[in-house]
């Protein structure tokens, strides 16, 4: 007995089943987490922003040339944007490739979708596509592209055997990394600023105009896997399983991949290959929250979110003036972190 | 007596070749049912063609006396549940969340579960021998408790059919005969018809209203366990010398490897 209730007492509020309030608890608590961290992120950097300064300027008094006003709306707010767009879709796409794949190491960065939507980018960028429409559209053709064949090449006669999917995206993802290489390493065209933005993920580059597009797609996306969420709690239990419990698994499956593929591919376009979100995000929200998608999605997505932001200012300031690739951060901070996790709670909750 | 399931002369095909071919059989409501053969003859086929996982190339499969194609997903879970040999959970949730799982067919897309599914699940699990687990993480349990834990989560779907795929061949003694003896009551109970197939020629013969052996993808004899369970049957279908007698203490046919 001694051990079932020791058991108990770590569960906590993990047995038990989520609910509306639980959902909208956890959501309003992390966007209040995620507020303050934009409004730290958007004051500290190079240039220091005041809170009178912030103010200001928030509140409509700044003159038009004032030089807050351009660090803030200029500089700091397009990036800290895109960076928690970036966070919220990568960890996202983490737990949502996670369930379909029935596997914890499944990540857009790992499965090589990543680095395909990437490849769709660059050869947008070599084209002269424009960053409104072609090349986020490309990128999404990339990502589904690398889905397309991740499946292919994963897939065994009978079913899918999820190891041989990581396997086939690890490969996938080598393939088109070494593919994006050789376009950087041949170009003379500018247009590819560096080769660290594609390889490590650079956030410095952003504008409003991307913004307007990937923001807004990047909800919808979340909406509609949002709706699926019982049908992926259902799907980690087994395609079959599933099956048996009324999920049209063929269905959902097809409808959660194109559209994951299609929030990836986007904001991949617009910052380059950031790995290890997809993957200590939903892992560490999983430990706090528990397996139920309906929780896991939201909170996983904000995390995310609240991360990237945060390894971004570390980014821009650490070796200030300087800056770092903000992959370099998510891997320094992401890879230890995992570990420490992994050891600290046992596998029962895990699910190994 | 209401019909359940009708199958008509089913066939299915792999690639390999056929695995059940030209297979008719009833079930009938309250009834429970016991798919009995050796290795390969095609049991496990025969419980997922009955819920649609294969479709038949040949034949076809009555729900109610509709065809089982005219069903959605959720309207054919809400009517045939399914307790499968294993269920491995690659991430963690609690045996009440599992059970929840089976109110799926019976939510709406936005729907979170429900006083009434609260208690359709607790109840199932009181059913199931297994309320006392709904707290604990579902891959920390035994075989046994995990296996009534999936039983639990079949009724919670308030089906009409639950099909059970070996249910018993993890477990030892007493919980094999724990889990007929639960399968019995719930037909008594709630009049819900059960398919089981197992490797366990004694407690079916026990516990079954009828048994289908199958052979090689056909049905080679149905009817009553005493009428079935010859040792000429038996011999002809397993390959291997058996006597048949009636146990002295329950009185169902007792096969005996010689």
């Amino acid at each position: 007995m001694g051990l079932q209730s020791s058991e108990e007492a770590e569960m906590g509020t993990l047995g038990k089943p989520v609910t509306a309030a639980k959902v909208v608890k956890v959501s309003v608590v992390l966007i209040t987490i995620l507020v303050i961290t934009v409004i730290v992120a958007t004051m500290i950097g190079t240039a220091t922003v005041t809170w009178e300064q912030l103010w200001n300027v928030l509140s409509g008094h700044a003159r038009e040339t004032d030089p807050a006003k351009l660090v803030i709306f200029r500089i700091r707010l397009p990036r800290i944007i895109l960076a928690g767009l970036v966070g919220f879709s990568l960890s996202l796409g983490g737990v949502v490739f996670q369930a379909l794949l029935r596997n914890p190491l499944a990540d857009p960065f790992i499965l090589g979708v990543s680095s395909g939507s990437a490849f769709g980018a660059v050869i947008g960028i070599m084209f002269g596509f424009s960053f409104t429409f072609g090349i986020p559209a490309l990128a999404f053709g990339g990502a589904l592209l690398t889905m397309y064949l991740v499946l292919v090449v994963g897939r065994k006669k009978i079913g899918m055997e999820s190891s041989t999917i990581i396997l086939a995206g690890v490969i996938i993802n080598a393939f088109f990394t070494a593919v994006i290489m050789f376009f950087i390493a041949t170009a003379v065209n500018d247009q590819l600023h560096t080769m660290l933005f594609w390889l490590y993920g650079d956030l410095s580059q952003s504008r409003f105009g991307e913004l307007a597009i990937a923001g807004p797609a990047v909800l919808v996306g979340f909406v509609i896997l949002y709706c699926f969420g019982k049908h992926l709690n259902l799907i980690t239990a087994g395609e079959e399983a599933a099956l048996h419990l009324g999920v049209d698994v063929g269905k959902a499956k097809l409808v959660c991949f194109l559209v994951v593929s299609l929030v990836v591919g986007l904001v991949v376009a617009f910052s380059g290959l950031i790995g290890f979100v997809g993957l200590v995000i939903p892992h560490l929200c999983r430990m706090l929250f528990g397996s139920d998608h309906r929780l896991l999605m939201p909170a996983s997505a904000l995390g995310g979110a609240i991360f990237l932001i945060a390894a971004d200012t570390l980014a821009r300031t650490v070796i200030s003036p300087s800056e770092l690739p903000v992959g370099v951060i998510t891997a320094f901070l992401g890879a230890p972190f995992f570990i420490y996790l992994l050891r600290k709670r046992g596998s029962r909750w895990t699910g190994s | 007596m209401d019909r359940v399931l009708n199958l008509k002369k089913v066939g299915y095909r792999y690639d390999s070749g056929w695995a059940l071919r030209d297979v008719s059989m009833d079930i009938d409501a309250g009834e429970l049912v016991g798919i009995l053969g050796p290795n390969g003859s095609g049991k496990t086929t025969l419980l997922k063609v009955a819920d649609r996982i294969l479709e038949p190339q040949e034949g076809d499969v009555l729900l109610r006396g509709q065809s089982i194609q005219a069903y959605s997903r959720p309207a054919l879970a809400r009517e045939i549940a399914m307790v499968p040999q294993e269920n491995h959970f690659q991430f963690a949730f609690s045996c009440l969340e599992v059970v929840l799982m089976g109110r799926f067919p019976h939510m709406g897309l936005f729907d979170f579960e429900g006083e009434r599914d609260m208690a359709v699940a607790l109840e199932a699990m009181k059913a199931a021998h297994c309320a006392d687990l709904a707290q604990r993480p579902i891959n920390a349990l035994s075989g046994g408790e995990k296996q009534r834990v999936l039983l639990a989560r079949a009724l919670a779907q308030e089906p009409g059919l639950v099909l059970l795929d070996e249910p018993t061949s993890f477990l030892d003694l007493r919980f094999k005969k724990e889990i007929f003896e639960l399968l019995s009551s719930l037909k008594k109970e709630r009049g819900v018809s059960l398919m089981i197939v197992s490797h366990d020629i004694d407690l079916s013969a026990r516990y079954c209203d009828r048994i289908v052996l199958l052979d090689r993808g056909r049905v080679y004899a149905e009817g009553t366990p005493g009428e079935v369970l010859t040792a000429g049957n038996v011999e002809a279908v397993y390959g291997c010398p058996v006597s048949v007698d009636n146990n002295p203490v329950t009185g169902s046919p007792r096969v005996s490897i010689l």
